[in-house]
């Protein structure tokens, strides 16, 4: 698990799966575009940029409308059908942009640094409008389509990454593409022989890739021809839907006016080839231009298309036509449903419950109403979008917002929702411990935050970043106790400079002089008689003596440093360092203590009732009792303090046998914890010690440590190994 | 996934299935059985499942409605009535609604339906149903398969030997198929009894009940957790990787639906020793954070605490689509390094700053200004925006050219020579009617723009290379 920031990841949840196929005939796109003399005939639809204000417009011979010819008509639409594209699937929707006249020429290749508008801009400027003076015989678009049968043929980079990936089973990677063919054609005719010179080169270069690695056969074009003409002729080719020529090959014939009706009719296209839907955002308010209306809003619409899944929950459930939203528009030919702008609550960082993000394009990227919607977009601002009704409360369905510099339609749950009234996690195990190290583990985590690294950038390690993070993760967790009263190292202040450097992967030498410095220190607060934030809850007294929480605190700090003592000699040097400082010799004294103790203790509990040998035998019973008790201890913690967490001194797991706390000795005490004292002490004396607590430290007993010793390295804190 | 128990209360469901003469049951009282145990089952270990009960014969009832409380199903369960004849399309058409009412069309839903294979006879009857499938208005379509996803388990309270006799078993696998084909039949095993109900039960409760388990790993920290929903597996493309992804349960967290909730199990420890999810969930509240899991090869999802109200919140699972890069605005996941790598904090000592978002090599069209004139509104737009500028020079000189190298790029891009001659007309007009006032600089740098310009238009690639930009005529007025 690694820690990214929150800010980065503002919705809930995301479930894009795209329907397409990932080569299916949408992965190729091969635009072929006439370049032949009679494109540059004018297309008749004249536009008037000289707009005249009135006040300038006296005496003034307004300049002659220009007109564009068919080859600007085409390559403006084609333009805009590879900018919807591009915007909303940057990666891997591929364009080959091929010009044909007397010649073809191949504007941009497959490779994806070549899919940008920018780039075929450039290019097409390089080309030119055609010349009308050129021979026309000379000129044909099928050079341009048996081009790009050609370029069909040819592997891109996803589909070369996806063979070597699948290795034995590369042929379930398909070679199948699209081929848009903008042209002035002569007849039906003509089209037709077209189609049959596209059909025998397909099955020409299928024979040629069959014996080339860096080629593949097509399975599949689809070929799109769109006849253009100018205004106010009649058109001499009869549109045709789609047929199918061969296995290989199928075709549709679109005839259409050049202008407007050409735009319409290529933003149709890309919609169909691409899965997309139109979304119009309808009463966007906006500050009105005109000076003479200032400070006054009127409201716009603006129409986005995005993958038509935003829309799945009207598809499916059939209110798509009927919907109140839903408008036809122009000729009739478009669909979109309309949605309701909510303005924005200021300072509201909800997290909405998302099921898609969808990314989108303006229809009219550059009207003023798009850019104002885009801008406010971009600059960090989210939109809700509501469902215009009849009748009924407000439905939210939808939300725009950016990640990045990207904008997206998020579909946001408008149903109820199946993660309703989830139980709290206080009522699953672990729920109720209070004294989880929260804090601690908070700022491990910023530690543990992750970063985009450059791809070309390369770790003498030969990991990835991904996988240092989790190498990471793994040093920092060798020994992190969960919760406070579980550690005493991680409380104290003194042990912080240490702690933060045994995790590195490497020291160096100033590193292993700070760790040497914060044990003499510690040294030199034992020598003080300094207290320690040792937890004394659970322990029926003050809690450990001075001594022993030191003991305590050098066998916690000695696990932790043993944990990273593999990793190099420097790491090693400071377990040395805690090893030659610490105060006594841990597991000998340790047991020669406890046996001296022993005694002690059984020779008062047989002379009096005093409360501190009651607190001895207390803590025997609680021995007798097995690996278990640790369960009924912590009962007892809960039982103190049920909800708020645990003051940094209450210390249930660390309490020992050695507790000698001597202003007790005179307190007062229960009969019933004299008898049960009474009783288990007796019992305690019935059978012999288990090795593990013999032998054990603080009462804990490291268990599995075979494994230790094979696995080189020690995960666990002593007794927490347990499970 | 909430699920629809459908429930057979015609008048064949009473007939009695006798054993050795010793008891005497009557279908339903074995449909009625399994149910129960399935019920009992979800209540300890599925108990945040969503179960709604709907009695059919020849009409339908919602007998309780979408809950987690199993006790009011069992309650229901015990109140059956019989009814009349089974007309199983009805039915469907009833979940349809419900479902639909409830969860919207893109919920995913179970649907259990439970009958003794006798299905109606004559109009109305499943046979009628799936023989006039294809003979429909839009208005009377059969209901399935369902516009939400569907798995559909049909529970026969009879053997399959039974159902094969007559046309029973056909028109079940028909309407398994129809509904999509994710589910499957269940029949009965040796004689009607209530072990032997008991066994068809379970094993649908072994397909489709059983809880997820889990290990979530963090470096050396873990913990056993429950996922709920259970996650299912994914096609992520039916062609280049047919085999459906699923979560590795020993790798790390899980699941496949838009988010999970997970639980730690309470089977695995014991009740009060600290939990690695507790402490986690703890610190990802408090510090406004989420956690990456990584779920398999390539699969990730996010950790995050989630809370329906001020007490309870839980931690939260999200799983993204499967891929190396589920989130364009993080990058690739496999290239997200720890920060101590870097050699400052990219998120700045006091968390001023972040890495994120990745922003994307090329820019969106609306993130970049492009020239779109498809619109006559477009280009007279750019024109006047160019002459606005003109009027203002030589204090817009910047902007007057900045305008004018965007339509010249344009233009060349599209062929449109025609405009730039136009536009260089409009230029050379702007500078006859410069007023007496004007500033000297304003008529050089137009008839130096209008030269350009028409320079331009010949397509002459000494002038008419896209990369190429008119820049401001030098000139120099202070002395």
């Amino acid at each position: 698990m690694l820690f990214p920031d929150r800010e980065a990841l503002p919705s809930q949840g995301f479930h894009q799966i795209c329907k397409m196929k990932m080569f299916s005939v949408a992965h190729k796109t091969v635009f072929v575009v006439d370049h032949c003399p009679y494109m540059a005939e004018s297309s008749r639809q004249q536009v008037e940029c000289d707009v005249l204000t009135k006040s300038r417009a006296q005496g003034v011979i307004p300049l002659a409308p220009v007109s564009k010819s068919l080859w600007t008509c085409a390559v403006e639409c084609s333009m805009e059908y590879c900018r919807i594209l591009y915007d909303v699937y940057p990666k891997d929707k591929l364009v080959n942009y091929i010009v044909s006249d007397s010649e073809f020429h191949i504007l941009n290749s497959w490779r994806r640094e070549d899919q940008s508008t920018h780039e075929l801009m450039s290019a097409l400027a390089a080309v030119g409008p055609p010349n009308p003076r050129e021979d026309p015989e000379c000129c044909s678009i099928l050079h341009g389509l048996v081009a790009a049968v050609e370029s069909l043929c040819k592997i891109t980079e996803l589909q070369h990454e996806k063979r070597i990936a699948l290795m034995d089973t590369a042929d379930r990677v398909a070679n199948r593409g699209r081929i848009i063919c903008l042209t002035n054609a002569k007849s039906d005719t003509h089209v037709r022989m077209l189609e049959d010179c596209i059909q025998e080169t397909i099955i020409e270069q299928n024979k040629l890739a069959a014996g080339s690695d860096r080629l593949m056969a097509i399975q599949q074009c689809e070929l799109v021809l769109v006849h253009i003409y100018p205004q106010g002729e009649d058109t001499l080719v009869s549109d045709r839907p789609k047929k199918e020529i061969s296995p290989l090959l199928t075709s549709e014939v679109h005839s259409v006016r050049a202008g407007r009706h050409l735009a319409t009719k290529l933003n149709i296209l890309v919609q169909q080839h691409f899965d997309l839907a139109s979304t119009t955002i309808t009463n966007i308010p906006m500050k009105v231009k005109e000076e003479q209306h200032a400070n006054t809003s009127a409201n716009y619409d603006v129409e986005l298309l995005h993958h038509r899944d935003a829309h799945l929950e009207f598809f499916k459930s059939g209110e798509y036509l009927h919907m109140a939203g839903t408008s036809t528009r122009e000729n009739g030919l478009k669909e979109t449903v309309t949605l309701k702008w909510c303005t924005p609550r200021t300072n509201s960082i909800e997290l909405h419950y998302c099921t898609g993000a969808y990314r989108i394009s303006p229809t009219d990227v550059n009207s003023r109403p798009s850019s104002c919607l885009t801008n406010f977009l971009l600059n960090g601002r989210s939109v809700l979008l509501e469902q215009p009704r009849k009748s009924g409360s407000k439905v939210i369905s939808h939300m725009l917002s950016s990640h990045g510099g990207e904008i997206f339609l998020h579909v946001l749950n408008s149903n109820r929702s199946t993660l309703e009234d989830p139980p709290s996690i206080s009522e699953g195990c672990g729920g109720r411990v209070t004294d989880y190290r929260i804090t601690d583990f908070g700022e491990f985590m910023r530690e543990n935050r992750l970063t985009p690294v450059s791809e070309s950038s390369h770790d003498p390690s030969g990991k990835l970043p991904a996988e240092r993070a989790k190498a990471q993760l793994e040093r920092h967790t060798r020994y992190w106790p969960m919760i406070i009263s579980q550690t005493t190292i991680f409380n104290m202040q003194a042990v912080v400079p240490l702690a933060n450097l045994i995790v590195k992967e490497t020291l160096t030498d100033e590193d292993v002089l700070t760790c040497q410095k914060t044990v003499y220190n510690l040294v030199d607060m034992e020598r003080k008689n300094d207290p320690l934030p040792i937890s004394t809850v659970g322990s029926r007294g003050k809690g450990p003596k001075r001594d022993e929480q030191y003991r305590i605190m050098w066998n916690e700090l000695e696990t932790l440093v043993k944990t990273h003592a593999g990793a190099t000699d420097r790491h090693q040097r400071v377990l040395d360092c805690i090893i030659a400082c610490r105060s006594k010799p841990p597991e000998e004294e340790d047991r020669k203590k406890r046996g001296r103790k022993r005694e002690e203790r059984e020779d008062r509990t047989e002379k009096n009732g005093s409360k501190e040998t009651d607190d001895k035998s207390w803590q025997d019973s609680e021995r007798s009792v097995g690996l278990m008790d640790k369960d009924e201890q912590e009962s007892e913690v809960i039982k103190d303090s049920p909800d708020s967490p645990e003051p940094l001194n209450k210390k249930p797991r660390l309490t020992s046998e050695e507790i000698q706390p001597p202003e007790r000795t005179k307190g007062p005490v229960s009969l019933l914890t004299m008898w049960s004292n009474r009783i288990t002490a007796v019992n305690s004396r019935k059978h012999q010690e288990f090795f593990g607590r013999a032998s054990s430290v603080n009462s804990k007993f490291e268990l599995y440590q075979h494994l230790k010793d094979e696995n080189g390295m020690d995960v666990h804190e002593n007794g927490k190994a347990t499970r | 996934m909430p699920t629809v128990v459908l429930m057979d209360v015609s008048l064949s469901m009473t007939r009695p299935v006798s054993l050795d003469g010793i008891e005497e049951f009557q279908r339903k009282n074995l449909a009625v059985h399994g149910l129960n145990m399935l019920f009992e089952h979800m209540a300890s270990n599925y108990r945040l499942e969503f179960t709604s009960l709907m009695a059919f014969s020849s009409l339908w009832e919602l007998l309780v409605p979408f809950t987690r409380d199993y006790n009011a199903l069992q309650e229901a369960l015990s109140n059956l009535e019989d009814y009349d004849k089974t007309c199983v399309e009805a039915a469907l058409n009833g979940v349809s609604n419900v479902v639909q009412q409830e969860w919207g069309s893109a919920c995913p839903c179970q649907v259990v339906l439970v009958t003794d294979g006798s299905l109606g006879i004559g109009k109305g009857s499943l046979r009628h149903s799936l023989q006039t499938l294809k003979q429909r208005g839009d208005d009377k379509k059969f209901p399935l398969p369902f516009p939400f996803p569907t798995k559909l388990f049909i529970m026969c309270i009879a053997n399959a030997e039974e159902l094969q006799m007559t046309d029973a078993m056909d028109n079940l696998e028909e309407l398994l198929c129809l509904s999509g084909g994710d589910g499957q039949i269940f029949t009965m095993e040796g004689p009607l009894c209530m072990k032997s109900v008991q066994t068809m039960f379970g094993k649908l409760i072994d397909l489709v009940y059983s809880p997820f388990h889990a290990v979530l790993h963090c470096g050396n920290l873990s913990s056993d957790v429950q996922v709920f929903p259970r996650p299912e597996p994914v096609v992520m493309d039916e062609e280049v990787e047919p085999m459906p992804r699923t979560v590795n349960v020993d790798e790390v967290g899980t699941g496949t639906t838009d988010e999970l909730e997970e639980e730690p199990s309470a089977s695995q420890m014991a009740g009060k020793s600290p939990n690695f999810c507790v402490l986690l969930h703890g610190s990802l509240k408090v510090e406004g954070m989420v956690a990456l899991v990584q779920l398999g090869p390539e699969w990730y999802g996010m950790l995050y605490s989630q809370a329906d109200s001020k007490k309870k919140s839980n931690l939260m699972m999200s799983l993204f689509d499967p891929g190396p890069e589920p989130l364009p605005w993080l990058g690739k996941i496999s290239h997200l390094g720890p920060i101590s790598e870097a050699a400052d904090n990219p998120y700045g000592e006091d968390d001023s700053k972040s890495p994120f978002p990745v922003q994307p090599q090329v820019k969106r069209s609306y993130a970049q200004n492009v020239t779109v004139w498809i619109k006559a509104s477009g280009l007279q737009t750019d024109v006047q925006k160019i002459l606005r500028n003109a009027r203002k020079l030589p204090d817009k000189t910047q902007t007057f050219y900045k305008e004018l190298n965007r339509l010249r790029k344009a233009a060349l891009a599209f062929g449109f020579w025609e405009l730039l001659k136009g536009v260089a007309d409009l230029l050379e007009r702007e500078c006859t009617m410069l007023p007496d006032s004007a500033h000297p600089d304003a008529a050089f740098q137009l008839s130096h723009a209008a030269q350009q310009l028409k320079l331009a238009s010949t397509g002459d690639s000494q002038y008419a290379a896209f990369d190429h930009n008119i820049v401001p005529m030098h000139t120099d007025f202070s002395s």
